[in-house]
């Protein structure tokens, strides 16, 4: 089936950055922990930010977090994201720390609060290319 | 303590503006000429005795200084340019009075031009802003592939989060805006300058919400320029010097976010209670806050003076929402801010419109927006550099 040309800009793979997104690529969020100290960082660096290891390990995240920040973009300045508008733009806190920039799904913008528990979802959107957006987690009623 | 103490020992003898518009149709080139002449003439100086240049927001969108020397016809023995991004106001003019007082140079002339005209989307945010689609994230937070673009989306977020830790909104931060536009109808060269009320602010649109149209800076066209030399220099020229009396640098780290304070927790700052404490340009200077007749800070947002203010330490983490109102930062308040309109209303001269509105401010040209003995002014910013001038 041919693959319907994805308008919105892509991510630039870079030496530091390959792992996160072929690890997206496999539904799973990893990011670098530190062998010595402990710290799990964002965005991706040669070395532990902290205590300049060298060695570190790309861990599997539990993908979720909460919101800490959020905006809705009334203006488009990309052309993919013109019949999206208006459209949010999430910061997630993870649960274990770094935050991440990511859309939020399955819930209207009017609803987005601070401190909204999410939890991440994949979203494959060129064959190379699958990005980490989040949802809200559901509560299960009592 | 430093063994190379710079207290007063540089000062600003001359300033120029070009004209400030949105459609002037004219070069960044062409603009700075006009200010670097006119802040020349200010000064007394003549273009031989100009033997330094510093370029803020320079080359690919402003003025190149290598292009600049040419077309001046300038001898010059030192110059720099800071690259296309507007907050290294304070760092330029730190620069100079270095530069100065080293023995490296006479007389710096500093400055930052733009020219926008005739373009609607001028590559800040969307698919021209190389800035922000640069390696690990762009300068204000931009994330392209999740259509986090512009400076003013990094604002936003900010304002978001502050409104969200400290139970605020839109009502409170339309005074920033709505006091600046009124120094601005003051002031015959600023670009926007009718007045608006808190309900004109709520009815302007969102851009990226929660930040109005309102609450954003102009795009426009201009050049301002300031000229550093040594104190004792500055006592020959034309007009009173402006001493540079306190100095901060602009710090960058984890926990500096552009449009943040340390500890408001936005990108991958941690999360704290910010005190202020007496910062070191006070220390510099050998005053407080409260010493201060008139603050001026870059408000290419509204949310970055509450910023600022807290940064500071001119009020506490979550207050300047309060701080702000009733008049408090107008002419005529207890703390006068951004007489000449600001990024919001006066135009977006990267700040440098600022410092020649804070030396006007000292020397007493001001008019009808004058701070009444103005003696000690501060330029101070959200994102952690400052410089205080005293007459």
């Amino acid at each position: 089936m041919a693959e319907t040309q994805y308008q919105k800009p892509l991510p630039a793979i870079s030496s530091l950055n390959k792992p996160f997104w072929d690890a997206l690529k496999n539904r799973e969020l990893r990011l670098q922990k530190c062998d010595k100290c402990g710290l799990i960082w964002y965005p991706p660096a040669p070395l532990c930010p902290d205590c300049w290891a060298r060695k570190f390990t790309w861990v599997q995240l539990s993908g979720r977090g909460r919101v800490n920040s959020w905006v809705v973009f009334h203006q488009s300045y990309f052309k993919g994201f013109d019949d999206e508008l208006p459209y949010n733009v999430a910061e997630v806190e993870l649960d274990e720390g770094p935050r991440l920039l990511t859309n939020l799904v399955d819930i209207p913008n009017d609803q987005i609060r601070a401190g909204l528990r999410v939890e991440i979802t994949f979203e494959d959107v060129t064959s190379d290319i699958t990005l980490a957006k989040f949802r809200p987690i559901e509560i299960r009623r009592s | 303590m430093a063994n190379f103490d710079l207290k007063d020992r540089a000062a600003i003898v001359g300033v120029g503006n070009s004209l400030f518009g949105r459609r002037l149709m004219r070069s960044p080139i062409d603009l700075a000429c006009d200010a670097i002449v006119n802040a020349l003439d200010d000064a007394g100086l003549t273009k031989r005795q100009l033997d330094g240049l510093i370029v803020s927001f320079g080359s690919p969108i402003g003025a190149d200084a290598d292009t600049l020397a040419q077309v001046l016809g300038l001898e010059l023995r030192t110059y720099n340019q800071t690259w296309a991004h507007g907050r290294f106001t304070a760092s330029c003019i730190q620069w100079a009075a270095m530069l100065v007082n080293a023995g490296l140079a006479n007389a710096v002339a500093c400055l930052a031009a733009v020219s926008f005209s005739g373009l609607r989307r001028p590559m800040m945010g969307g698919s021209g802003d190389r800035e922000g689609a640069r390696e690990a994230g762009g300068g204000h937070g931009e994330d392209p592939v999740y259509g986090m673009t512009s400076p003013g989306a990094g604002a936003a977020l900010v304002a978001r989060r502050y409104f969200e830790r400290y139970g605020c909104g839109n009502r409170e931060l339309a005074a920033v805006p709505i006091a600046f536009r009124k120094h601005a109808s003051k002031n015959p060269a600023a670009i926007m300058r009718d007045v608006f009320d808190v309900d004109d602010y709520q009815r302007s649109r969102f851009v990226c919400e929660p930040l109005h149209l309102l609450d954003y800076c102009l795009i426009n066209d201009g050049a301002s320029c300031v000229i550093v030399t040594t104190s004792e220099r500055a006592r020959d020229c034309r007009k009173a010097p402006v001493y540079i009396s306190g100095m901060q640098g602009l710090p960058a780290g984890r926990d500096e976010f552009i449009w943040a304070y340390p500890g408001l927790g936005v990108a991958q700052q941690r999360s704290f209670d910010y005190q202020a404490g007496l910062q070191p340009v006070y220390q510099m200077a050998g005053i407080t806050p409260h010493d201060v007749d008139g603050l001026f800070t870059y408000d290419a947002f509204s949310i970055l003076v509450w910023i600022a203010l807290e940064r500071w330490g001119f009020c506490k983490p979550g207050e300047a929402a309060s701080f702000t109102q009733e008049g408090r930062i107008e002419l005529g308040g207890e703390l006068p801010m951004n007489t000449n309109g600001g990024l919001l209303s006066e135009g977006h001269i990267m700040g440098w419109n600022h410092q020649v509105e804070i030396v006007r401010q000292l020397r007493g040209e001001c008019g009808e927006r004058q701070i009444q003995q103005a003696e000690i002014i501060q330029w101070a910013n959200a994102y952690g550099d400052s410089l205080i001038y005293h007459r």
